[in-house]
């Protein structure tokens, strides 16, 4: 069967694709031909728009409220939000929050080494920033003796325009220090100094901030993205 | 077996839909600005997202699988699944209740074949999705509020058509029910549920069509 030449079989299947009672051979068929058809995949598109406001012609009906605790606690959202100020009060709330394994430690290694630094770079030590998915998001490696504190964003970050990422070292005190605003790609070196970095920095974070940085000197306002343990190899 | 709406309660139907007084929570562009924000893992957002569209998309799920704890379930995995694929929604190719329309009535649909037998299907449910709006008790003038301007024109265009051809559509997009299968639930042959099915579908293109244009 050409459907190619015949636009009025091709406008009753996609309806009927998209309705659904298209089915079997017929279906797997149809959706061959979507691979290498764009005005097919533009009337099956058009279907879908018209057809699929019938889902909104059911009668509303609320969930119960333990659906979106669900949700929330499948995606690690509520732990998000609330990190930042549970640890503020309690220093040590924020260890118990962090909880990171030595696997994410493990994958930071892997990554520096794949990085590919020079004979002459001492990494002292190391962070990963994890999304709430625990996705790698951020690489961090300090290099005392260059005194070059290089980030690597591992993906892409998707910030809008009015925004920008913002890299905090925390102390062990639960105290935040600015160090710095972050593209969403790529890699960028910053100073490595005693006072930006110092022996009592347990923890990496980077939150969400309007651009041009967080507007509260002593800490983020913005939700925390990424975060993870600094780790010190020697 | 099949509830055909009066002229009464579809002027009734009609009337509500076309006096909107406050914000539609399902504005298009409202929602397609969260989903952005959810892109960007914006968990204050995406609650919001969750506020304004659960309702109707635990409605949608409710309406497939019958029962609520199914319907639940199957309302968590789409948010969770709205929150992991909105940086790949394109909001050129489809409005933003369309696609998380489609991400539950996938999952719902996908559900019900894992679990047949569990869903009974109420016939008395199976009639057109405009009879069920119209019809239902419940919901007052703000559900009818809830539908955003492609859903009112539809439920306009559907109004247009023959009850049995409305009601072979509203079964198999609900009920992933086949040709055979309407056919089955309606004790009509096969041939003529095809026939309306596709006269029924050709007629909505039209309808849609001509209120584009108005």
């Amino acid at each position: 069967m050409n459907i190619r030449d015949n636009p009025a079989l091709q406008d009753r299947l996609a309806a009927e694709y998209v309705l659904g009672t298209l089915r079997h051979g017929a279906r797997r068929r149809f959706e061959r031909w979507l691979l290498d058809d764009a005005a097919l995949r533009r009337t099956t598109a058009e279907w879908h728009e018209r057809l699929m406001p019938l889902a909104e012609l059911t009668a509303a009906a609320a969930p119960r409220p333990q659906v979106w605790r669900h949700i929330e606690h499948q995606l690690g959202l509520r732990r998000a939000a609330r990190w930042w100020p549970s640890w503020q009060g309690d220093a040590l709330a924020w260890w118990r929050a962090l909880g990171l394994a030595a696997g994410a430690v493990a994958a930071a290694l892997a990554l520096v080494i794949g990085i590919g630094l020079t004979d002459t770079a001492t990494i002292n030590a190391v962070a990963t920033l994890t999304d709430a998915q625990s996705q790698t998001a951020l690489v961090l490696t300090a290099d005392r003796r260059n005194k070059l504190l290089t980030v690597r964003m591992v993906g892409q970050a998707a910030v809008a325009s009015d925004k920008t990422l913002q890299l905090w070292a925390v102390s062990r005190q639960g105290k935040p220090r600015s160090l710095g605003l972050l593209a969403g790609q790529g890699a960028l070196q910053l100073a490595l100094t005693e006072q930006a970095i110092g022996a009592d920095v347990a923890l990496l974070a980077v939150s969400l901030e309007p651009k041009g940085g967080s507007p509260d000197p002593n800490g983020p306002t913005g939700p925390i993205l990424y975060k993870g343990s600094w780790v010190k190899l020697v | 077996m099949f509830v055909r709406a009066s002229r009464r309660s579809r002027q009734r139907f009609l009337l509500r839909c076309a006096v909107p007084s406050e914000p539609n929570p399902l504005d298009p562009a409202y929602l397609r600005h969260q989903l952005q924000l959810v892109a960007r893992r914006d968990a204050a957002a995406f609650r919001r997202l969750y506020d304004a569209t659960s309702s109707k998309l635990f409605g949608l799920a409710t309406r497939i699988l019958i029962k609520r704890e199914l319907a639940e379930e199957v309302l968590q995995d789409s948010f969770i699944a709205i929150w992991n694929s909105a940086a790949s929604y394109q909001s050129h190719l489809a409005a933003p209740m369309t696609w998380m329309s489609t991400i539950v009535r996938n999952k719902a649909f996908d559900f019900r074949r894992r679990a047949d037998d569990m869903v009974e299907l109420d016939a008395d449910r199976f009639d057109g999705a405009l009879v069920d709006a119209a019809e239902d008790s419940g919901p007052g003038p703000a559900d009818a509020l809830q539908l955003s301007n492609d859903a009112r024109a539809l439920a306009l265009c559907m109004d247009t058509l023959e009850g049995m051809h409305r009601q072979a559509i509203g079964l198999a997009f609900f009920h992933d029910l086949s040709h055979s299968e309407v056919a089955q639930q309606l004790t009509l042959p096969i041939g003529t549920v095809k026939t309306w099915i596709r006269r029924g579908l050709a007629r909505l293109k039209t309808c849609l069509a001509r209120q584009e244009q108005s």
